[in-house]
């Protein structure tokens, strides 16, 4: 929302940081309106810390990772607003040319579908050597042995002949490995990987997972994690930010996310998952629909479908804020929330107090 | 109606497609065996959940449940017929009782059509009931799907994804079938809208008495909604039992690994598990390998040294206790 929404996320001091955004905010102009994807994102990552970014379709998570690449179309198409300081210098408003040398080199990512991020008309040795020389000074030979020892390194046996491939020939899991090798080529420091493993067979995910895993812990490189899986969550990061209509609306350590969750859309969230522990029953969707990204947010987007809902949930957006005082939570979990779910409220999913029934819209939403 | 058979069963179903080349002189080189010798019944009032990955055949064999693909040997029964012995007239009566609900809302409904006229598609195809008749069914249809009367006279691309995929599970409900075939109902959804999806399923289920088979790509999403469970790789059934078993003690090396393989959404259950990471990508059903077809990527497997009957020998489903079928050489040696 406002500099206190930034100033109030919590930051390691010096040089542990990597990446601070402030109040990013993206709007795309149409022909026939303007869709508002993020409305004042605020993040901060630490050097080799990997973070989830958790969200549905609209949510803004993949936006907002294309306007930390800086990949999104220049005005008047997209207007982006905000901070965006990676290592110490402001990006955000950094000439194409200078940020050519980062993406790739400093911060690369590894997109959803690996089919249509590899060129398919180009060996894959092409393709990585490509990468390779376009930010160092090697000749032919050396970028070649430098793509080959990639491939062995993302698990992709007989590795010179893998080379001479092309795309077609290997399945979404290798492609998704070469993706990978191309991403960590030049030991970035940061790595976007949105949602890397959606489009693979759950033993397929888990291989990739497991690579991603140990690769950027051997590298030391730092991770956004984008995905709509709490499992994948659960299982690869240290911190977690939850998205919701082009905002954060929580944050915190992982374990302390599932452990105590605040946000009613957490909460909600967590309940609509069909899981493989936990008792066997009926799920508890979250009602209603996903926001409409086309009108200006007022409010906070998820006041209609929230149970905990209050008067000025319709009126006013919530800061990002730490619980500060609230017991029993750790210091760097923050919340967007005029009405937090207490801890008893978690497990049954609605509010538990005597006659509370959620404020009606005013009379304008009516 | 006769109740003393099951409501549909299948036995040694194989649905194999050609694979040819040339232009001018084609000619057949080989053979996917997309579904190789499946054997399953199903209940009626059961909710079966067919489980695998790209390329296990899950969808081929739904698809031939509600005979959208022949089979090339084997027969499929239901309610006691055989539905490819049976005349054209026939078939397409049975097939009234029999529908299906597809993976994609987006794809599946006619762009063109309201949402009235596509629910009442299949009641126009099969010319059941006067106008009036129909659009008081497609009225009582919407509600029972949980969409607003409103809905009926808008378009498709009105609607969000859960909506369309009540206008597919109205569309199959319309002409009152005794089974559903659900393929990947919810995979194209949100989280937070997979979830009403997945309940309305189970509402459905127990309200309306149905018989069905659902089809997913994980076992989390099948253990809210079916009573038993069949695992399929490579063409085949590889367990079968009830859920509350399969999940409790799973005995196939592939059910294991796919079990592990699930993230759970708790990081502290996380940080405790044992994964079992299956090494390689699904053999193609073109060239499926030798004996048991899981073998090229079998821990358990490793674990025994190797032993020769997983490459030579096909293992034939059976049963390790009551209701619990197996097809592995080992499965006494999973504990």
């Amino acid at each position: 929302m406002s500099p206190t929404a930034a100033s109030a996320s919590h930051r390691a001091p010096g040089s542990a940081s990597l990446l601070d955004v402030r109040d990013l905010r993206v709007r795309f102009r149409m022909v026939d309106g303007t869709i508002f994807a993020v409305n004042g994102v605020s993040l901060h990552l630490d050097r080799g810390e990997t973070l989830g970014l958790v969200g549905e379709s609209g949510s803004g998570k993949s936006v907002t990772s294309l306007a930390l690449m800086r990949l999104l179309p220049p005005q008047p198409a997209a207007e982006v607003s905000g901070a965006i300081v990676f290592d110490g210098r402001d990006i955000s408003s950094l000439p194409e040319k200078q940020m050519r040398s980062i993406r790739g080199r400093d911060i690369a990512m590894v997109f959803q579908d690996p089919m249509t991020s590899l060129n398919p008309v180009l060996r894959i040795g092409e393709q990585v050597e490509e990468t390779i020389r376009a930010h160092r000074e090697v000749d032919s030979a050396g970028a070649r042995a430098r793509a080959a020892e990639l491939l062995r390194l993302v698990g992709i046996a007989d590795a010179e002949r893998q080379l001479e491939r092309y795309p077609h020939e290997f399945s979404g899991g290798m492609r998704q490995r070469v993706m990978i090798a191309m991403a960590l080529a030049l030991e970035p420091k940061l790595l976007i990987a949105d949602e890397p493993t959606t489009a693979l067979d759950v033993t397929i995910q888990a291989q990739v997972l497991e690579l991603l895993k140990q690769l950027t812990t051997e590298t030391g490189t730092a991770v956004i994690l984008i995905t709509h899986d709490l499992g994948v969550v659960a299982r690869m990061t240290r911190r977690v930010a939850v998205m919701y209509a082009g905002k954060v609306v929580e944050s915190a350590p992982t374990g302390e996310l599932f452990a105590n969750p605040k946000h009613p859309y957490t909460v909600g969230l967590l309940h609509s998952i069909p899981r493989l522990d936990g008792e066997v029953g009926m799920l508890r969707p979250i009602e209603g629909s996903p926001p409409d990204l086309r009108t200006e947010p007022m409010g906070c987007p998820f006041a209609p479908r929230c149970a905990w809902r209050l008067e000025v949930c319709w009126e006013q957006m919530p800061d990002l804020l730490p619980l500060g005082s609230m017991a029993g939570s750790a210091p760097e979990h923050l919340v967007a929330c005029h009405d937090p779910v207490r801890p008893p409220e978690v497990e049954l999913a609605r509010p538990d107090r005597p006659g509370f029934e959620p404020a009606p819209p005013p009379r304008a939403l009516a | 109606m006769t109740s003393n058979h099951a409501l549909l069963e299948l036995r040694d179903v194989r649905v194999h497609f050609p694979i040819t080349k040339g232009l001018l002189l084609r000619r057949v080189t080989g053979e996917v065996r997309a579904v190789d010798g499946v054997d399953l019944e199903v209940e009626r009032g059961q909710s079966v959940g067919l489980v695998g990955e790209s390329g296990s055949g899950k969808t081929t064999l739904g698809r031939a449940v509600v005979a959208l693909a022949r089979p090339t040997s084997g027969t499929i029964e239901f309610d006691g017929k055989d539905v490819w012995a049976l005349d054209r007239d026939e078939r397409k009566r049975l097939r009234r009782r029999v529908q299906m609900v597809f993976q994609d809302p987006y794809a599946s409904l006619d762009p063109r059509m309201t949402v009235g006229n596509s629910i009442a598609e299949p009641l126009d195809i099969h010319r059941l009931g006067a106008r009036a008749d129909r659009t008081r069914r497609v009225s009582e249809l919407l509600g029972i799907v949980g969409l607003h009367q409103t809905h009926s006279d808008r378009y498709p691309h009105e609607l969000s994804g859960g909506q369309r995929q009540r206008v597919g599970i109205a569309r199959a409900l319309s002409l009152g079938p005794d089974l559903v075939v659900a393929d990947e109902p919810v995979s194209a959804l949100d989280v937070s809208i997979q979830a009403q999806i997945v309940n309305l399923l189970q509402e459905l289920q127990r309200e309306l008495g149905l018989t069905s088979i659902l089809i997913a790509h994980d076992l989390a999403v099948v253990r809210h909604v079916s009573d038993a469970i069949a695992v399929m790789y490579l063409g085949r059934i590889v367990e079968r039992s009830l859920a509350a078993d399969l999940y409790r003690e799973p005995l196939h090396p592939y059910t294991i690994a796919l079990l592990s393989a699930v993230p759970i959404p708790d990081p502290v259950a996380e940080a405790k598990r044992e994964r079992i990471v299956l090494r390689g990508d699904i053999p193609s059903p073109a060239s499926p390998p030798t004996g048991c077809a899981f073998h090229t990527r079998c821990w358990l497997r490793d674990k025994l040294g190797n032993p020769e009957a997983c490459s030579s020998e096909v293992p034939t489903l059976r049963s390790m206790r009551s209701g619990h079928l197996v097809a592995c050489h080992f499965a006494e040696e999973v504990a």
